[in-house]
C-alpha cells in the first residue's frame, strides 16, 4: 500500500513541468557554484604558493638575526569549495616577529573588493536559499491541492490510514526531489576530481556530512510545506504562507539574532585594543628611556654614550638589551591580556547570536556546514593559536641565533664626543645569515573527528525540527476535512 | 476607458489576499532593514569613537613630538553605508600613518567582527535585489494568463475594448499598485531613520531618494517582464516557472559568472606580489644607505647639539631620496595594477549588466558611496592627510620621520620635566565622501539602463498582447 502511494506521488512529481524546470535550475546552480568554488580554490592555492616564494626569498636576504621577521599564511582548504563560510573575510596571513602580535591581515574580499560586490555563491548558499525555496514550492499544496482537485476524497474512499497517506506524501515528495539531485551532485564530485582537487579521505567524509546536513535541511522544508498545506484549505493561501515562513526562517531570524547579540554584547574594535596597547607601551618606554639616560649619565659619559673601549661598550649594550627585554615582556603580557579579553567577549557574543539564530533550521544548517568544512568563525582562533605557538618557537630560535652571532652585522653604533667628533660605525656586513635551521610554520590540519564535534548540536537540531514538523503535519492531517 | 481599466486593475490587485500577504512581508522586510541599518550605524559609530579616543590617549603623556609613532586614522561610518552596504564592510578602515611611506588599510568590518560575515546584513541592495523582484514577479505573473484561466479576459473583450488600451491600462495599473504601497513602506522606513536619530544631511536624503527610485525602477523591470512573459504563455503556472528561471539566472548567475569570466580574461597582479616588490626595493635602498652612513662627517664638531641636528638632517636627506625612488617605483606598480583592475572591473560589469540586478546594485552603491571607488577614495584621502601630517611633524620637530630612519635626540641634564604634548594639535583626519555630482554621474548610466529595460519589456508586453489568443 505504502509503496503504491509513494509511486503515485513520484510519478505525479516527475511528470509535472515544474519538476523539469526546477531540476534544471538546481543542476545548473549546483554545478556553477562548485565550478566557481574550484576556480576560487585553485586561485587561492596559486596565490598561497607564490606568496610563500616571496616570503622565502625575503628570508634569504636577511643579514641580521636581530631583525628577522617571518610571515605565516593560512593554507587554502579544499572544503571551501563547498562551504565558503568566513574563509574570504578572514585575513590570510600574519607577520611573525618579536614585538609584532599575531594578527591575520589581508582578507581576500579586502584585497579584491570586486568579489564582495557580487559575493561568491557556494554549495551551502544554493542549498540554504534555493533548494529550500524549491522544496517549499513543491509541497505547499501537497494536501490542500489534492483536496481542491477532488482527488483527496477519492483516495480516502478506499480504506487508507491517514498516517500512511501522509507518510507516503512526504516520502514520495522527498524521493521525487532528492533522487534527481543525485545526478548533478555526482557531476559535482566528478568536476572536483577532474580538476585534481587534493581531497583526503577525511575531506571526503566531511563532504558526505555536508551533503547529509543539506539533505536534512531540504527534508525539513519538504515536511514544512506539507505541514502548511494541512493547515490551510486553499492552496493559494498556503503558497503565500509558505513564502512568508521561508522569508522569516531563512532571511530574518539568522540576521535578527546577530543584530540582537551585537546590541547586547558590545565588543570593541581591534583598533581600540591596539590603541590601548600602544598607550601602555608608550608609557613603559618613556619611563625606560628616562631611566636609561640616567644610567648612561652614571657611566660618566655624554648622553649619547661613548665607550672607553669596545668590550665595555658591548657590556653596557647587553645590559640595555636585557632591560629592554623586560619591558617588551611586560608589554607583551598586557597585550595578551587585552586580546584574551577581546576573545572572551567575542565568544560570548557568538554564543548568544547562535542561540538566537538557531530558532531557524536554516541557521542550524549553516553553522553545521561551516563547522564541518572548517570555515566557521573559530577558524580565526584556531589559526591565531597555531601562529602564536609558532611565534614563540620562532622568537626563541632567533634570539638564540642572535646571541650566538654576537655583535654581528647590521649593528649600528653612534658615538659623539667633543674631542673625537661624530662617529658612526656599522658592524661588518657578514652577508646573508644561514636560515636553514629556522623553524617553518605548519598550518593546522583538521580531521573529520575534530570538525564533526561542534556540528553535532546543529545536526541534532535539524533532526528535531524535522520530526516536530512531521508530528505537526501528522496531527493536523488527522483532523483535516478531506472533502 | 483607459482610466476605468487602470482603476479596475489597481483595485483588483490591492484587494487581493496575495497582495496583502506579499506586500506585508515586503514592507516588514523593508522597515526591518531600515531599523537594522540604523542600529548597525549606532554600533559602528560607538566603535569608531572609541577607537579614535584610544588613539588619542596613546599620544597623551608623550613629551616630544619626536616620539609620536603609531598614529591611526579611521574611515568614519557613513549613514547611507548602513542602508546600502556595498563594499563598505569589506575594505580596511584603519590606517597607521607615518609622515612618509606607503599606507595600507587594515581591519575591515567583516574581518574584525567575523560574526557579521556569517549572517550578512539585510540591506536595501539585498531587499531590492532579491525580495522586491520576487514580489514584482508574484504580482505580475498572472496578470494576463491568470485572467485567461479565470475566463475574465474573454469577458472583458466581449465589449468593444481596444487591445492596446487594455494592456496599457493593465501595465499602468499594475505599476501604480506596486509602486504606491512600496513608497508608503519606504517612507515609514525613512521616518524610522529620523526617529532613531540617524545623522542624515540634505545630500544624504537626496541620495536616498534616488536609491529608492532606482529600487522602484528595478521592481518595474520585473513587473513589466512578468506581464510580458504572461502575455506569451497560456498557463499562469508556466509563466511563474519561466519567470523563476529567469530570476535565478538574472539575479544569481549572470553577475557572478561575469566576475568569474572577467577574472579569467584579465590578469591582475596580486596585492602580495606588489607589496613584496616594494619591500624588496625598500630593503635594497636601505642597505645602500647604511653603507653611506659611516661617511657622515659633521661640519661643526664642537657643539654636540649642532652635531645631532646635522646628523638628523643627513638622515632625513637620505630618507627623502629613498622615498622618492620608492614612490616612483610604487606609483608605477600601483598604476599598472589600477589599470588592469579597471579593465577587469569594466569587463565584469559590462557582462553583468545583462542582468538588471547588476544595474540596480551598481547604481545604488554609487549613490550610497559604497561602490568599488570607496577603497581608492579612502586611500587617496589618507595620502592627502599624510602630507598634512608630515608637514605638521616637521614643523614641530624639524624633520619628517618615517620609513626606516634613524634619529638621534639630544637630552640635556635639565632639572625641569618637559611638558607633555597636546595631541589635539595634530591635524584631524576628515573624510570627505564622494561628491553628489560624481556619484550621480556614475549611477546615471545604470539608472538609464533600468529605464531602458522597463521600456523594452513594456513594449514587448504591448506587442505580445496584440497577438494573444484571448479565448
Amino acid at each position: 500500500m505504502l509503496s503504491i502511494l509513494i509511486q503515485k506521488e513520484l510519478k505525479g512529481i516527475i511528470l509535472s513541468p515544474r519538476f523539469t524546470a526546477i531540476f534544471a535550475i538546481c543542476s545548473v546552480l549546483m554545478l556553477l557554484s562548485v565550478y566557481i568554488g574550484i576556480n576560487e580554490y585553485s586561485e587561492s592555492v596559486k596565490q598561497y604558493e607564490t606568496t610563500q616564494q616571496f616570503i622565502d626569498q625575503q628570508m634569504l636576504e636577511e643579514v641580521n638575526w636581530v631583525h628577522v621577521e617571518n610571515i605565516a599564511q593560512r593554507k587554502p582548504n579544499p572544503l571551501q569549495i563547498f562551504v565558503g563560510g568566513i574563509n574570504y573575510d578572514l585575513g590570510r596571513m600574519s607577520e611573525i616577529g618579536n614585538d609584532i602580535p599575531v594578527k591575520l591581515k589581508n582578507p581576500h574580499y579586502s584585497d579584491n573588493p570586486i568579489y564582495a560586490v557580487f559575493r561568491i555563491i557556494d554549495f551551502a548558499f544554493i542549498v540554504k536559499f534555493i533548494l529550500t525555496l524549491l522544496a517549499i514550492l513543491f509541497t505547499y499544496n501537497a494536501i490542500n491541492g489534492e483536496r481542491e482537485r477532488g482527488t483527496l476524497q477519492l483516495v480516502f474512499s478506499n480504506s487508507i490510514p491517514k498516517a500512511k497517506y501522509l507518510l507516503a506524501k512526504c516520502a514520495g515528495s522527498w524521493l521525487g526531489l532528492v533522487i534527481p539531485l543525485t545526478i548533478p551532485l555526482l557531476l559535482c564530485f566528478l568536476m572536483v576530481m577532474v580538476f585534481k582537487t587534493p581531497l583526503t579521505a577525511s575531506n571526503w567524509a566531511e563532504i558526505m556530512m555536508i551533503i547529509f546536513a543539506s539533505l536534512l535541511l531540504f527534508t525539513f522544508f519538504i515536511v514544512l510545506g506539507v505541514l502548511i498545506s494541512t493547515l490551510t484549505r486553499r492552496s493559494n493561501i498556503s503558497f503565500l504562507i509558505s513564502l512568508i515562513v521561508w522569508v522569516v526562517l531563512v532571511l530574518i531570524v539568522p540576521r535578527a539574532g546577530v543584530l540582537v547579540a551585537g546590541q547586547l554584547v558590545p565588543v570593541p574594535r581591534i583598533a581600540e585594543i591596539e590603541g590601548q596597547r600602544d598607550a601602555f607601551a608608550k608609557d613603559r618606554w618613556v619611563r625606560f628611556n628616562f631611566d636609561a639616560e640616567k644610567r648612561w649619565r652614571e657611566h660618566g659619559t655624554p648622553s649619547c654614550g661613548a665607550a672607553q673601549d669596545d668590550e665595555q661598550a658591548w657590556g653596557w649594550i647587553q645590559q640595555e638589551d636585557s632591560a629592554r627585554k623586560e619591558i617588551e615582556k611586560e608589554i607583551e603580557s598586557f597585550d595578551t591580556r587585552l586580546r584574551e579579553d577581546l576573545r572572551r567577549r567575542k565568544a560570548a557574543r557568538i554564543s548568544l547570536a547562535n542561540i538566537l539564530a538557531r530558532f531557524s533550521p536554516a541557521s542550524a544548517y549553516q553553522l553545521a556546514a561551516m563547522a564541518i568544512a572548517g570555515t566557521d568563525i573559530f577558524l580565526e582562533t584556531r589559526y591565531e593559536d597555531s601562529m602564536n605557538a609558532y611565534r614563540t618557537q620562532f622568537i626563541d630560535y632567533v634570539e638564540k641565533q642572535a646571541a650566538e652571532a654576537g655583535p654581528g652585522g647590521g649593528h649600528i653604533m653612534i658615538s659623539m664626543s667633543s674631542e673625537d667628533g661624530f662617529s658612526l660605525q656599522t658592524g661588518a656586513d657578514p652577508g646573508a645569515i644561514d636560515i636553514s635551521g629556522l623553524p617553518q610554520y605548519v598550518a593546522p590540519v583538521s580531521h573529520i573527528t575534530d570538525t564533526i564535534a561542534p556540528a553535532v548540536v546543529d545536526l541534532g537540531l535539524l533532526i528535531i525540527y524535522t520530526l516536530f514538523a512531521f508530528a505537526g503535519a501528522f496531527i493536523s492531517f488527522l483532523k483535516y476535512n478531506i472533502r | 476607458m483607459l482610466k476605468v481599466i487602470i482603476e479596475k486593475e489597481i483595485r483588483e490587485i490591492i484587494g487581493s489576499l496575495k497582495f496583502a500577504i506579499t506586500f506585508g512581508a515586503c514592507a516588514a522586510l523593508i522597515i526591518l532593514s531600515f531599523y537594522m541599518g540604523a542600529k548597525n550605524y549606532e554600533i559602528s559609530r560607538t566603535q569608531y569613537e572609541a577607537a579614535k579616543a584610544a588613539n588619542m590617549r596613546q599620544l597623551e603623556g608623550l613629551t616630544d613630538w619626536f616620539e609620536v609613532r603609531q598614529h591611526r586614522i579611521f574611515l568614519p561610518p557613513q549613514p547611507l553605508a548602513s542602508l546600502v552596504t556595498g563594499v563598505a564592510n569589506d575594505i580596511g578602515r584603519t590606517i597607521e600613518v607615518q609622515g612618509r611611506g606607503e599606507l595600507t588599510a587594515d581591519d575591515s568590518r567583516f574581518s574584525d567582527d567575523l560574526i557579521y560575515a556569517v549572517f550578512r546584513f539585510l540591506d536595501l541592495d539585498f531587499i531590492f535585489g532579491f525580495i522586491l523582484s520576487l514580489f514584482a514577479i508574484l504580482l505580475g505573473y498572472n496578470l494576463i494568463s491568470g485572467e485567461k484561466e479565470q475566463g475574465t479576459l474573454r469577458l472583458a473583450f466581449a465589449g468593444a475594448v481596444p487591445r492596446h488600451k487594455f494592456i496599457l491600462g493593465k501595465l499602468i495599473g499594475a505599476m501604480i499598485a506596486l509602486v504606491l504601497p512600496l513608497l508608503i513602506a519606504l517612507s515609514i522606513g525613512c521616518l524610522l531613520l529620523i526617529i532613531m536619530g540617524m545623522p542624515m544631511v540634505s545630500g544624504d536624503w537626496i541620495r536616498l531618494t534616488l536609491i529608492i527610485l532606482t529600487g522602484l525602477l528595478y521592481a518595474g523591470v520585473f513587473l513589466t517582464l512578468s506581464v510580458f512573459i504572461s502575455a506569451i504563455t497560456q498557463k499562469s503556472s508556466d509563466t511563474f516557472l519561466l519567470l523563476l528561471v529567469i530570476w535565478i539566472f538574472g539575479v544569481l548567475i549572470v553577475p557572478r559568472a561575469s566576475v568569474l569570466l572577467a577574472g579569467r580574461a584579465v590578469d591582475v597582479p596580486s596585492v602580495d606580489e606588489i607589496s613584496f616588490q616594494k619591500n624588496r626595493l625598500s630593503s635594497q635602498l636601505w642597505q645602500e644607505d647604511k653603507a653611506k652612513m659611516p661617511g657622515f662627517k659633521p661640519e661643526n664638531s664642537s657643539d654636540p647639539e649642532k652635531m645631532v641636528e646635522e646628523f638628523n638632517r643627513f638622515m632625513e636627506d637620505l630618507a627623502d631620496q629613498r622615498e622618492q625612488k620608492t614612490r616612483e617605483f610604487a606609483e608605477r606598480l600601483n598604476e599598472d595594477k589600477y589599470n588592469r583592475q579597471k579593465k577587469q572591473q569594466d569587463l565584469a560589469f559590462a557582462l553583468a549588466r545583462l542582468s538588471p540586478s547588476t544595474s540596480m546594485t551598481l547604481a545604488a552603491t554609487s549613490l550610497a558611496g559604497t561602490s568599488m571607488d570607496l577603497k581608492n577614495r579612502y586611500q587617496a584621502e589618507a595620502m592627502d592627510y599624510q602630507q598634512a601630517y608630515g608637514k605638521f611633524i616637521k614643523e614641530k620637530t624639524g624633520i619628517n620621520p618615517g620609513g626606516r630612519m634613524i634619529m638621534v635626540k639630544m637630552t640635556m641634564d635639565d632639572a625641569e620635566k618637559p611638558e607633555p604634548i597636546n595631541p589635539y594639535e595634530l591635524p584631524q583626519f576628515e573624510y570627505k565622501p564622494i561628491a553628489f555630482a560624481e556619484s550621480f554621474h556614475s549611477a546615471l548610466s545604470d539608472i538609464g539602463l533600468l529605464v531602458l529595460y522597463n521600456l523594452v519589456f513594456f513594449a514587448g508586453a504591448f506587442l505580445a498582447f496584440n497577438r494573444y489568443d484571448l479565448r
